[in-house]
């Protein structure tokens, strides 16, 4: 919060005590604590002012905002067409019937989705702009740098296809004859925040290097190399090493079959602190790596 | 004719070394490759769970496809010679080639020649790690009898890289007339994948699809020699008519490439030099 200016305290309210008869704290304490409830929704107006920019860029680019909605629907068709292709010459693959297997997909969908929607254009031009100075202009702005750099643009096609990811998962649903009830329905969302965050923890840490190691590029397609691991299921799982590296360490298996299986089989209270937990820890260490960088950043002349 | 041949043997040579420069990049992609084959083998081992086939092959012999189609496209697949084109049309860079007797596909093609070479050489080196470990599920075709898979996959895989590198050309080409081209080369990327068979073995999807699947071009881009090398497809008739089939859409792609390009120049404006 170094570079918020309605948070910032005079040196004189820093360094005086609270102590009694000074007529000044209560006012400074009262000040302070009032600029923390106002930052809340100075962040929400920031963020709906990069909402808003961002519609007004996507109808400005009309074709493009179609032409990119239709390719990134048409990839969910690539892997709906796999799932069903096996269907056509087996009934299980591992324990998963057709439509379970169609839900897990539509789960890991929407995780992708959302985090292609909301940062992954942000974050990987966090690294371009790290490597070529731009990144000053993040650090001139008043506000947490973090928020200002994860924000600052939506991809509204990426948005777009949730939708049709939901669709998928309720259509697989209706197939199965399943109604989760209003609390796994509730949970399952939940899973899916934690999951995104995840996510976005896993490339902002794999881009952070780039404050470390200059030439990073590419480093950010390993997150979609990753998130094939997250269209099997877990029991499809059996060796031992890949099980430690992509259920346990990266947990790219689980950020999918956990949530599907909360509204396919019930809510699992060990399964959602697992998933919460692994939540909390990446994006922790994602903040912490994120701020080391920072501190080492030394802009770049041209 | 010799000194034509002589220039492009000339770029060829160029694009060797520039390639060079992206060994790393080549390594890094082909890593990746091997995550998406683990994905891949454990997807299709569930499946043959308690099945000794699907669409009667073995699970060897299903792993072997994708294994083969993971090597295969280091040697002939386009990669982003769609995007170079389409920078060298946006930067005027190609208005040198038009005071040049160059002729700018060859040109392109001998730079993709050059790129597959150093590409190719360096898959073998994932390759090579990975092969103990992939040893048992590696099930090739090749015994008494079988010569006629090498006569005929080695001509469908050159025409199949010249069909790839075709049809990011004609992408490069749609420069001229749109601004981006990337969203036109993701959609088609998309279908390619699914229909040239990367995604899963086409003999598996049902037989009328199959058969609609085998008139489109994406069939000979990759399948077509993945399947003759790797024994799903066994009739050497089939692959002769195959074959013919492969080298009229080699030609109609070739067309279509020439005609853009022609068109597309009338519409240029020569910006920068």
């Amino acid at each position: 919060m170094k570079n918020d200016p309605d948070n910032t305290q005079t040196p004189e309210g820093r360094t005086t005590r609270p102590a009694a008869g000074s007529s000044h704290s209560p006012f400074s304490i009262l000040h302070s604590t009032l600029g923390r409830v106002a930052a809340g929704p100075r962040y929400g107006r920031i963020w709906l002012a990069c909402v808003r920019y961002s519609v007004v860029r996507a109808m400005m680019f009309r074709f493009d905002f179609i032409m990119w909605s239709i390719v990134e629907l048409l990839w969910m068709g690539v892997n709906v067409a796999l799932i069903a292709v096996i269907y056509e010459h087996t009934d299980s693959i591992a324990g998963w019937n057709k439509y379970q297997m169609m839900l897990l997909i539509g789960t890991s969908m929407i995780i992708q989705r959302l985090m292609m929607g909301f940062f992954w254009s942000n974050i990987f031009e966090l690294g371009r702009n790290v490597r070529s100075g731009n990144f000053d202009f993040f650090l001139a702005q008043p506000g947490n740098v973090l928020f200002m750099v994860s924000t600052r643009k939506l991809d509204l096609d990426s948005l777009m296809n949730v939708f049709a990811a939901i669709a998928l998962v309720v259509y697989s649903l209706w197939q199965l004859g399943v109604a989760p009830t209003a609390w796994q329905v509730v949970t399952y969302v939940l899973l899916l925040v934690c999951s995104l965050a995840i996510s976005y923890s896993f490339i902002l840490l794999a881009v952070s290097l780039t404050f470390w190691i200059i030439k990073t590029e590419g480093i950010e397609g390993s997150y979609f190399s990753l998130t094939e691991f997250s269209r099997l299921p877990r029991e499809a799982v059996k060796s031992v090493i890949i099980n430690v590296a992509f259920v346990y360490v990266i947990p790219v298996v689980v950020v999918s079959n956990i949530p599907a299986n909360t509204l396919l089989r019930g809510i699992s209270p060990a399964h959602v602190l697992w998933l919460a937990g692994a939540a909390a820890v990446w994006f922790s260490m994602a903040v912490f790596v994120f701020n080391r960088g920072l501190r080492r950043y030394a802009s770049a002349s041209s | 004719m010799i000194r034509s041949l002589n220039k492009y043997r000339h770029v060829f040579l160029v694009g060797l070394q520039s390639n060079l420069i992206y060994r790393w990049n080549f390594l890094i992609r082909a890593s990746f490759s091997a995550f998406h084959l683990v994905v891949v083998f454990m997807l299709w081992s569930a499946a043959y769970e308690g099945k000794t086939e699907i669409g009667g092959f073995n699970v060897a012999q299903t792993m072997t496809y994708f294994i083969a189609l993971m090597v295969i496209r280091f040697f002939i697949s386009a990669f982003n010679e769609d995007y170079q084109i389409s920078e060298e049309i946006r930067n005027g860079l190609i208005n040198q080639f038009l005071l040049k007797p160059i002729d700018y596909f060859i040109y392109r093609l001998s730079i993709f020649g050059a790129a597959r070479f150093v590409s190719g050489l360096l898959a073998i080196v994932p390759l090579l790690v990975a092969l103990p470990f992939v040893r048992d599920y590696v099930e090739l075709p090749f015994g008494e009898g079988e010569a006629w898979r090498l006569y005929f996959g080695l001509p469908a895989l050159a025409m199949s890289a010249v069909i790839q590198f075709t049809i990011a050309f004609c992408f490069g080409m749609l420069t001229f007339w749109f601004l981006e081209i990337q969203s036109f080369v993701v959609l088609s990327y998309a279908i390619e994948s699914l229909l040239a068979g990367q995604i899963f073995p086409l003999d598996l999807l049902p037989r009328p699809l199959f058969i609609f699947s085998q008139y489109l071009p994406y069939y000979y881009q990759m399948y077509f020699p993945v399947a003759i090398l790797t024994g799903r497809l066994n009739d050497p008739a089939g692959a002769a008519q195959g074959l013919m089939l492969q080298f009229a859409w080699m030609i109609i792609l070739l067309t279509i490439a020439r005609l853009l390009w022609t068109r597309g120049l009338r519409r240029h404006t020569a910006v920068g030099g």
